[in-house]
């Protein structure tokens, strides 16, 4: 659905463009294009159900409605948000991928965000909020973004800081209070390349200081800090043939734990007659394991969750959590759009999701662990304003 | 708070060497920016997508988030 006004002509000099393309000794930068606000209001309701699944033992089942809405205000404003209710049942491995013993829960998580976003001729200005409840945990975000295009609006420069406070309170209550504060920056650029083709890349950081135990794993000790470092790349190209567009993504994250992903995406977005389009996706994902994980071969005597070779307590950090483990994950799936008339429009997707340890890139993955599935289903209604 | 640290050289040059590159592409007339405003096109089409893909994967993997600042916290990661 188009929701965007054709680009503005330029009214003056892109001068912050020029300051800061200077100030980064950047003298291939070109004049730069300006995002523009939205013509039309939109909201949706949106409905997300997912069960993981390993051998043996249907874990979590997760049913979420939620509410999100984009709003134009004069011409020159924007206001963008969500609520969403996030319902959350069944049962976790409290170590590695073993069943018994598994810690059941019963969840509801409620969250919100709120964005407002200034269409200046020269680019946009934009301040954040986020915040989630759950009966354990608690998180507050605050976010700033900017973004300055050049005067032929066909590059534009991406800036966003922002931070996290959240609160931990686990009902086992092995910690009380307990606090994890993080701050995010974001660098980026979008290009416009040729007719048909348009690239984004950002870099992200993100420092973070506090909580990263699991409090309900088995033997969970994490470190207090963990900085955490991404580049990513992004290239859309229409078809001119089909009708049809290709997004196309791969990123590469690093952080202080020593985990390192890589995360390859691919979506074609093929319009069809009558108001369809049809969008099918694949995406695979790879990290190495984090560097006090430990594999899941148990000292031979005392059994699970005994490892062998490890006394309980002799290392500093340690984490059996099958999500620090070595893997690799494929997604694929399909959403199937409809547009009713100008004004309505539904679309539902449906994607699978498998990990498994023989599926890291590098390496051999992580051993003992079974693999893990899952399946989502996502319904959208929006109706345009 | 935990300071920010400062990016690698190599790492903070990428986008140098990227913005840099872009004065080698041709530029691309208004009159010719009608494909490029299709909504598929732009990079944020998928956004309500991604709100919850977001909460998917970060969920199940150890990468945080792939967009950009001040999302929501959650205590299933």
């Amino acid at each position: 659905m188009q929701l965007t006004r054709p680009p503005k002509r330029a009214e003056e000099k892109p001068k912050a463009a020029l300051m800061l393309a200077a100030a980064l000794a950047l003298p291939g930068v070109l004049p730069a294009r300006a995002e523009t606000a939205p013509e039309y209001g939109m909201i949706g309701v949106r409905y997300l159900h997912y069960l993981d699944e390993q051998s043996g033992l249907r874990r979590i089942t997760v049913n979420s409605p939620s509410l999100v809405f984009l709003a134009p205000i004069a011409g020159e404003w924007s206001l963008e948000g969500g609520l969403t209710t996030d319902n959350v049942s069944g049962a976790s491995p409290r170590y590695h991928t073993l069943v018994a013993g598994a810690s059941k829960m019963n969840d509801r998580r409620r969250a919100g965000d709120l964005r407002l976003t200034r269409y200046l001729p020269w680019g946009t200005l934009a301040v954040g909020a986020a915040y989630s409840v759950e009966h354990d945990y608690g998180s507050k975000a605050l976010s700033v973004q900017a973004s300055v295009s050049t005067e032929d609006k066909n590059t534009t420069l991406h800036f966003g800081l922002g931070g996290a406070n959240d609160t931990i309170n686990p009902v086992n209550t092995v910690v009380v209070n307990e606090k994890k504060r993080t701050t995010d920056l974001l660098l980026g650029v979008t290009r416009v390349v040729t007719r048909k083709d348009i690239v984004q890349f950002n870099l992200t950081q993100s420092a973070g200081h506090g909580y990263y135990t699991d409090p309900y794993k088995t033997f969970d000790t994490r470190p207090r800090e963990r900085i955490h470092n991404a580049v990513s790349g992004k290239w859309n190209h229409h078809f001119s043939g089909s009708g049809g567009t290709s997004r196309l993504s791969y990123r590469f994250s690093s952080d202080s734990f020593k985990t390192r992903a890589h995360t390859f995406s691919e979506e074609y977005v093929q319009p069809l007659p009558e108001g369809w389009t049809l969008t099918p996706s694949l995406r695979y994902y790879s990290q190495s394991a984090a560097n006090f994980y430990v594999d899941a071969v148990y000292d031979p005597v005392l059994g699970p969750p005994f490892l062998a070779g490890i006394r309980p307590g002799s290392r500093q950090y340690i984490s059996m959590d099958q999500r620090l483990s070595a893997f690799g994950a494929v997604t694929y799936g399909i959403k199937i759009a409809r547009q009713f008339g100008p004004d309505w429009s539904a679309e539902v997707k449906l994607d699978r999701y498998e990990q498994r340890g023989s599926w890291a890139m590098f390496g051999n993955g992580s051993k003992g662990l079974d693999n893990l599935t899952a399946n989502f289903v996502q319904i959208g209604l929006y109706r345009r304003w | 708070m935990k300071r920010l640290r400062p990016a690698r050289p190599g790492f903070a040059c990428c986008l140098a060497i990227l913005a840099a590159g872009c004065s080698f592409i041709e530029p691309v007339a208004p009159w010719e920016k009608g494909t490029l405003a299709k909504p598929e096109m732009g990079f944020d089409a998928a956004r309500f997508d991604a709100r919850y893909d977001e909460h998917i994967y970060t969920s199940r993997e150890a990468a945080p988030a792939a967009s950009g600042v001040g999302g929501g916290g959650c205590g299933c990661n």
